[in-house]
């Protein structure tokens, strides 16, 4: 059983955005980049917790609201699809691009709470980039977690995103395993072909000690949290993140209510305990 | 001490010398609250007008920030401005509705900034309400239609005068100002409740349960999805931020949406939570009756029925109140 983490904070106003730019941009599928963010002076522009959100705009166009995916010293890493207005123009811009970044926002993964678990780590398409905040943090204190599992897939090969990490970094990692299959594979596929739900069924988990981060389009939630239900995961031992559309970020816009929480600030994470008891309105 | 009625344009002059005073008046035809000194009739007597004053915390269109950007760079600089404000003549329903958008703006982790300079700067002088619309249903909503508790200054009306009660710091700034104005009396008006009665008790919880229920596949159909709902009430805050852009220069600014818009909630890439009417008006009413409730201990409806008097389509949240009551506990 784990519990989710809430707390949130804010000295400036939290609506007016700090001007940073984008020193880096690096192409992950045909319609996924990752943009290194840093603020003008060079420095992080803040420092969220993993599973947290930020604010992310391209001022006169449009803002909106994305996972950390990863952060440094000095920089904070958004991945982002290419699915939308703002997204379409974003994927245009160049290196040295100047950007409005806001947050963070939201609750974080249970990092506390999993300490000492084995945990199972689950992403679909761009759903990985949340997960990846708490992946990169398990390692940075690899100490304090178990056995790691890493489940991904996607689409088909071209659209597996953060291929140094699936093929390289994190298989090298101790105590580790990354399982990757795709929907439909290709002539240089040797790999797992299958969908993701299926593939963590076949892979046959064991729930004890266990706690699962799972996050992807929601048809893929849906059928994995069937999945590991079947194979003994209670509703408390799985965490995963919802979107909403969001403009505020804190709470206050309106729009992102599931029942009375807000997912920009009650959220993103949650577990599916939680869910349970949330309209399924999202 | 009590202000005669004879008396009340002198001491909005004098407030009017120090800040911008919104009174209840009739602008073209409109009952809203406008700034004293400008074009309209004074309407005391009305019980509440067609426009709430929420616009005096919360405008419309708000300026949060300008900007500059060019192909590369980027500039922001936040709008800070926010002038002295009294809002005479308010009712309790609309004070009630000042207390949720304080719980919203001003609690649960954030301040919103712009929301807050206001609120520092607005002084509230509610007036009790010495009769009650047909419409009216404040009193099952938790709300004292004779008394605004947690305005700044309470004014009891006793026939030809108002007998002033300063409550806080801003009030008694304003009892003394208006001390010249002011003659020594007591009294205490007749309380009056609303005819129509609609029975809360166990109502919030009771509807948390009914997410499912088959009460929402009726009365939907008739929405048009105006927003008249959303933007004459005095409680709604939902808002959308966008930019305005000039060239290279342009401002950010919030202004009000509404949960019965279907682009409220619709994502990019097109998946939309709430699809159709029915979620939306599930949403709009579970918002105001159980959700708020849950989240600030309040209910999100001041009973002023504004929405009920109208809603083009005569949808009425009193009657679906009746109606929930009616559905058997476990329904």
């Amino acid at each position: 059983m784990v519990e989710i983490e809430r707390e949130c904070s804010c000295e400036k106003n939290p609506l007016v955005p700090q001007v940073c730019q984008i020193v880096e941009i690096t192409d992950e599928t045909p319609d996924i980049k990752t943009f290194k963010v840093k603020t003008m002076e060079g420095t992080k522009p803040f420092a969220p917790k993993p599973g947290q959100l930020g604010m992310f705009s391209l001022i006169g166009i449009g803002e909106g609201m994305f996972s950390i995916t990863a952060q440094g010293e000095d920089y904070l890493d958004f991945a982002i699809k290419k699915i939308g207005m703002l997204t379409d123009a974003l994927h245009e811009v160049k290196p040295g691009k100047q950007i409005g970044l806001r947050g963070p926002y939201g609750n974080t993964f249970p990092t506390e709470g999993c300490k000492g678990k084995n945990m199972l780590f689950i992403g679909g398409g761009i759903g990985l980039a949340p997960v990846r905040s708490f992946i990169r943090y398990a390692f940075e204190n690899r100490k304090d977690y178990g056995k790691i599992d890493i489940v991904y897939g996607s689409r088909t090969p071209a659209d597996l995103c953060f291929k140094d990490d699936l093929f390289k970094n994190w298989p090298a990692m101790p105590d580790t395993e990354v399982h990757v299959t795709v929907d439909k594979g290709d002539e240089n596929w040797n790999g797992h072909v299958g969908f993701v739900p299926a593939f963590v069924e076949e892979l046959n988990f064991s729930p004890a000690d266990t706690i699962v981060v799972l996050c992807g389009p929601p048809i893929m939630i849906k059928y994995c949290a069937q999945s590991l239900k079947k194979m003994g995961f209670a509703d408390d031992q799985v965490v995963t993140t919802l979107e909403m559309r969001m403009k505020c970020g804190i709470g206050k816009c309106g729009r992102c209510n599931i029942g009375s929480k807000y997912v920009c600030l009650d959220g993103p994470v949650f577990t599916m305990a939680e869910l349970a008891d949330l309209p399924a309105e999202y | 001490m009590k202000l005669s009625k004879s008396k009340v344009n002198q001491a909005l002059d004098m407030l009017a010398k120090e800040a911008t005073v919104l009174v209840p008046m009739i602008v073209d035809g409109v009952s809203k609250f406008a700034p004293w000194g400008t074009e309209g009739k004074l309407a005391l007597d009305i019980v509440n007008t067609l426009l709430p004053p929420k616009d005096a915390l919360f405008p419309q269109t708000e300026k949060m920030y300008k900007y500059k950007v060019s192909a590369e760079t980027a500039e922001v600089k936040e709008i800070t401005d926010s002038d002295k404000q009294v809002v005479f003549g308010l009712r309790s329903c609309d004070m009630h509705s000042i207390d949720c958008m304080d719980a919203v703006f001003l609690t649960k982790g954030y301040v919103d900034n712009f929301y807050s300079r206001k609120r520092e700067n607005l002084t509230t002088i509610a007036i009790n309400c010495t009769k009650s619309n047909p419409t009216c249903f404040c009193d099952s909503m938790g709300v004292d239609p004779n008394n605004a508790a947690s305005a700044d200054m309470q004014l009891i009306d006793i026939g030809d005068a108002y007998v002033v009660e300063a409550r806080t710091e801003k009030g008694k700034a304003v009892e003394a100002l208006w001390q010249p104005l002011l003659e020594a009396g007591e009294g205490t008006a007749t309380p009056i409740s609303c005819e129509l009665k609609l029975d809360m008790a166990g109502l919030p919880a009771k509807l948390r349960g009914m997410f499912e229920s088959d009460i929402w596949d009726d009365g939907y159909q008739a929405c048009i999805g105006c927003g008249t709902c959303t933007y004459i009430c005095p409680t709604c805050y939902c808002f959308d931020i966008n930019a305005e852009n000039h060239g290279q220069e342009g401002v950010q600014f919030r202004c009000w949406d509404s949960c019965m818009f279907s682009e409220y909630t619709r994502m990019a890439g097109g998946h939309n939570p709430r699809p159709s009417k029915k979620e939306r008006l599930r949403n709009r009413f579970m918002h105001k009756l159980a959700y708020f409730d849950e989240r600030y201990n309040k209910n999100l409806c001041a009973g002023c029925g504004r929405c009920v008097v109208n809603c083009p389509v005569n949808i009425d949240i009193t009657r679906f109140i009746e109606k929930v009551k009616e559905v058997p506990v476990n329904g």
